[in-house]
């Protein structure tokens, strides 16, 4: 295919109104009843057979909740959210805990096979290669198509299905939804559940601790390293449903875990709510990395629909030599309202955070990390690239500090944006706070168009204008999209192509 | 954010801190003061019914509270916290009278709040004292202040009473510097420096904040600088371990006009020194030099606020820190580009030495762009004493304590070596020196 037109499709997969996610699902759901109160978490808590410490947990935070206001920091405008119009729990009727493929509800595997997730394992394991060169084609959209990936499945609020647990446990590793967790090893989900973003953290911390549905629980055992990328494939598809999942990731000393984490939702025109939690916690000498593609609806050209994603990750490097990496492409949703961030506690610890926050229509992004340097000798990265284009803006918000006792803390951070057009915004927030004199802290930012000296030199070499521009989109975003695993890389170039119209000329 | 990282400094035993929760607190005993204060003081203060409108109006914003921490341009100078005594007005006290740091400068003083009766005239510049503009009204206009989370603008418009007002005749060239002193000698001082610069104008002005006593000080400097003008600013604040010093610089930049504005922080208990600029014409220039000399267990705190509105304007701010013993500095710079100002060019550096363990400093350099055509970039440091460097020095025979005093003079000296007038820079580096002498 011509480079040309190759970045032409791009544009338009990204485009807001060409979102290729935005089909509905027609499947019969089972619901708790719109709206929040005790009953509604006692209800969620006895659908998922949990424990009533658990359902204790969950009602602390909930009483708690009551008394936060909404945060307003964010640079991000949206109407207030009527909590008492959204259902909390939305799970399809046929999966009481399925325990094999064969007794998923086909509408569902047909779902995950359009958004081109394999839950088919035996297939792959018997390595099924489509010959034919349209398949092939149809195959490249996969991103999980080389390699193996074991995937959990979650379909509103529920995990419908987890792939490759067999092969998994032999390697010791534990890959479940958190509810099975809750269930099965509830000394592990007790001692580490709420360890990294406590229930009292933040109002949508808090409200994501009181109504959680589902997401995945991780554990990989001392001295492991997980035999293959893990994956969560989150979908939305209710109406009027919010998506709350707690994700719990545990990599004992010298573990090692590389887990991928993909979201879509239908094209509707009202919002909806994701709030979901992310924990991370890397003990001596473990290593987690953690990539995102987000790709939830952004809502369409005038700004109508979209998904609301206010999401707190977090990561502890609890022991020494731990390392945690988020890598973030960031493209969907209404509002992104996102820090991932490493707590560097373990003695030369080492945190990084790598983001490509595409904004176009009328989303908003306000995303960053934090960086919270308390062990010594610890250091962190932070790389970020935002592009607004349309009427968007673009966030950069990031915290950066060094506690009294972290010597030698070390930071770089570089934060780039990008502006097409002149009805979006980009904006750079950065804190930086030192309080120990041998911290080293370096913090770059730029803003700019594309510039024309770069342009006229990549045409004077007979490259015609839209494919500089795409050249040089993808040499600006080039550090992020090396830290991708392989698999999401592919998807993360066709998602980054942006629109070009508005730069041209 | 949401505080993550710690907790605050200093909470009161058995306080439990509710992160989120909306509570209605109780007035600080500083709060109480303050509206104590203008209470007892009103009948005192100059002003027509315009002006005193206005004080009443800024005396209601500090009646909803003092800016915490949670107010974002507030983040790292808690007011509500820091600012614990209010000293009482003495109208009684005297303040010495200094002289200016460049020889031959025309020196208008105000002591203790109070500004003189007799001033120097000077050729092209026409002052009046700032009681006989509030009594007239003529500057009520100029008195709102700049948003709602600006105490600094409503301290001082609730309970200003003196100051000078300078206009600078269109053309006029001035040889020699013009210096505003605000002298204080204890209790509370609230002064209004407003300048205006004419077309074509030139001008080197000296704002110094100094003075004798544990006071409690908020000045407020308003400049517009007209089309083509060209200015330099300088402010040198020195005041006391003891003094709370709460300053404003706001500056309006003409069509083709150049603002050099030179801040020095070298004292004070609790510092913050705001500086507002907007570019309203275009070809209009903003530079910002600054240089934070921080020891003992002083917070300062200097919090820069740049629009440039129109296209084709230009700015540089370059800031330079250096932290010993228990100090705590501050720098915020926002640089906003309004969505029609095209072709702006702007950056900002922000760097620090970090010498002690107990000090620390925090900084927040910020971005807001609505214009896709511009080129803008900001840095920030924060480090050590580069060993490589001390090496090269003690290598040749110097010892470490020379070497660090050499490598921490030239870090903030760069700064001061930029401005084009030899008397100035010389004034400023015996500045410098004094501080590294008193600080070691």
């Amino acid at each position: 295919m011509p480079a040309v037109q190759d970045t032409i499709d791009q544009v338009r997969k990204i485009d807001v109104d060409q979102y290729k996610y935005g089909f509905q699902t027609e499947i019969a759901m089972d619901k708790a009843p719109k709206g929040l109160s005790e009953d509604i978490i006692r209800f969620i808590s006895a659908k998922k057979d949990e424990p009533s410490w658990m359902l204790e947990w969950r009602l602390e935070a909930y009483r708690r909740w009551l008394t936060l206001d909404e945060p307003t920091w964010a640079r991000v405008h949206y109407p207030k959210i009527d909590f008492q119009d959204i259902y909390f729990y939305a799970a399809p009727k046929s999966t009481p805990g399925p325990t094999s493929l064969g007794e998923v509800d086909p509408e569902l595997l047909k779902v995950y096979e359009k958004l081109g997730i394999p839950l088919r394992e035996q297939e792959i394991l018997a390595g099924v290669q489509k010959t034919d060169a349209s398949e092939l084609e149809e195959a490249s959209d996969n991103v999980y198509k080389s390699g193996r990936v074991a995937v959990d499945a979650v379909f509103d609020s529920v995990s419908v299905v987890t792939t490759f647990k067999k092969e998994l446990a032999q390697a010791g590793v534990i890959f479940c939804s958190i509810s099975e967790a809750i269930r099965e090893h509830p000394e592990l989900v007790k001692k580490y559940l709420g360890s990294v973003v406590p229930t009292s953290d933040n109002y949508y911390a808090t409200l994501n601790s009181a109504v959680f549905t589902d997401g995945s629980f991780v554990f990989v055992p001392k001295g492991v390293r997980c035999p293959m990328e893990l994956s969560t494939y989150f979908r939305m598809n209710e109406k009027n449903t919010g998506q709350f999942e707690r994700t719990l990731i545990i990599a004992e000393e010298g573990a090692y875990v590389s887990y991928l984490e993909g979201c879509t939702a239908p094209q509707r025109d009202e919002n909806q709510l994701h709030a979901a939690v992310v924990e991370l916690v890397a003990l001596d000498d473990a290593e987690i990395k953690y990539s995102t593609v987000q790709n939830w609806y952004p809502g369409d050209a005038e700004g109508k629909g979209g998904i609301y994603n206010f999401v707190t990750k977090r990561g502890d490097c609890r022991g020494h030599r731990s390392k945690i990496s988020w890598t973030q492409v960031e493209t969907g949703s209404a509002i992104t309202w996102k820090y991932p961030s490493c707590i560097l506690r373990g003695d030369e610890s080492q945190g990084e955070f790598y983001s490509i926050a595409v904004s176009n229509g009328y989303q908003q992004v306000d995303s960053g990390t934090k960086m919270i340097h308390l062990g010594k000798n610890t250091s962190s990265r932070i790389i970020s690239k935002g592009i607004a284009a349309g009427f968007s803006q673009n966030t950069y918000r990031g915290q950066v500090s060094a506690h009294r006792k972290a010597t030698n803390a070390r930071n770089f951070t570089n934060c780039d944006s990008l502006l097409i057009g002149d009805q979006c915004g980009a904006h750079t927030v950065p804190y930086m706070e030192a309080k120990n004199s041998t911290a080293q802290f370096e913090h770059e930012a730029t803003t700019s168009k594309i510039s024309e000296d770069q342009k006229f030199y990549v045409m004077q070499r007979g490259i015609p204008e839209e494919e500089a521009i795409a050249l040089i989109v993808n040499g600006f975003v080039k550090d992020v999209i090396q830290q991708l695993p392989m698999e999401f890389a592919v998807e993360a170039q066709k998602l980054i192509g942006i629109s070009l119209e508005g730069s041209v000329g | 954010m949401p505080a993550l990282s710690g907790k605050p400094r200093e909470m009161p035993e058995g306080k439990v801190r509710l992160m989120n929760i909306h509570t209605q607190p109780l007035r600080t005993t500083a709060e109480t003061a303050l509206i104590d204060a203008f209470g007892d003081r009103l009948s005192l203060l100059p002003g027509d019914g315009a002006v005193m409108l206005k004080r009443d109006d800024a005396i209601e914003s500090i009646k909803h509270g003092l800016p915490t921490r949670r107010v974002e341009s507030w983040h790292y100078t808690d007011l509500r916290r820091l600012l614990n005594a209010i000293p009482d007005f003495d109208p009684a006290a005297a303040a010495n009278a200094i002289a200016p740091i460049v020889e031959g400068a025309a020196v208008f003083a105000v002591q203790n709040g109070v500004s003189s009766m007799k001033v120097p005239t000077v050729e092209g510049i026409t002052v009046q004292r700032l009681t006989d503009k509030l009594i007239d009204g003529s500057i009520a206009p100029g008195l709102d202040p700049y948003g709602s989370d600006d105490a600094i603008g409503a301290l001082n418009t609730a309970f200003v009473a003196d100051g000078y007002f300078v206009d600078i005749a269109d053309g006029t060239q001035l040889e020699r510097p013009i210096e505003l002193q605000n002298l204080q000698a204890g209790g509370q001082t609230h002064v209004r420096l407003p300048v205006r610069v004419g077309a074509g104008a030139r001008a080197t002005i000296v704002e110094r904040q100094t003075g004798g006593g544990a006071a409690l000080v908020s000045s407020v400097s308003q400049l517009v600088v007209g089309e083509g003008a060209d200015v330099t600013w300088l402010i040198v604040q020195e005041q006391p371990e003891t003094a709370t010093h709460l300053a404003q610089f706001k500056a309006h930049i003409g069509k083709n006009a150049k603002l050099t504005l030179f801040v020095m922080n070298a004292g004070g208990k609790l510092v913050r020194q705001e500086v507002i600029v907007k570019t309203i014409g275009e070809g209009a220039d903003f530079k910002l030099r600054g240089i934070n000399l921080l020891a003992g267990d002083t917070h300062t705190d200097v919090t820069m606020v740049l629009d440039h509105a129109v296209p084709h304007t230009t700015s540089t701010e370059i800031v330079r820190n250096v932290v010993t013993g228990k100090a705590r500095g501050v720098f915020q710079g926002r640089i906003n580009v309004h969505q029609y100002a095209q072709k702006t060019n702007a950056k900002m550096a922000c760097n620090t030495l970090l010498l002690s363990d107990d000090g620390e400093f925090s900084t927040k350099p910020e971005l807001e762009i609505f214009a896709d055509d511009v080129v803008c970039g900001h840095g920030a440091t924060v480090t050590e004493i580069d060993h490589n460097h001390l090496f090269y020095l003690m290598a040749r025979g110097v010892d470490e304590k020379s070497a660090r005093g050499l490598l921490v003079k030239a870090f903030v000296a760069e700064v001061i070596e930029e401005l084009d007038n030899e008397a100035i820079v010389e004034a400023l580096e015996a500045k410098l020196d004094e501080w590294f002498v008193a600080h070691g």
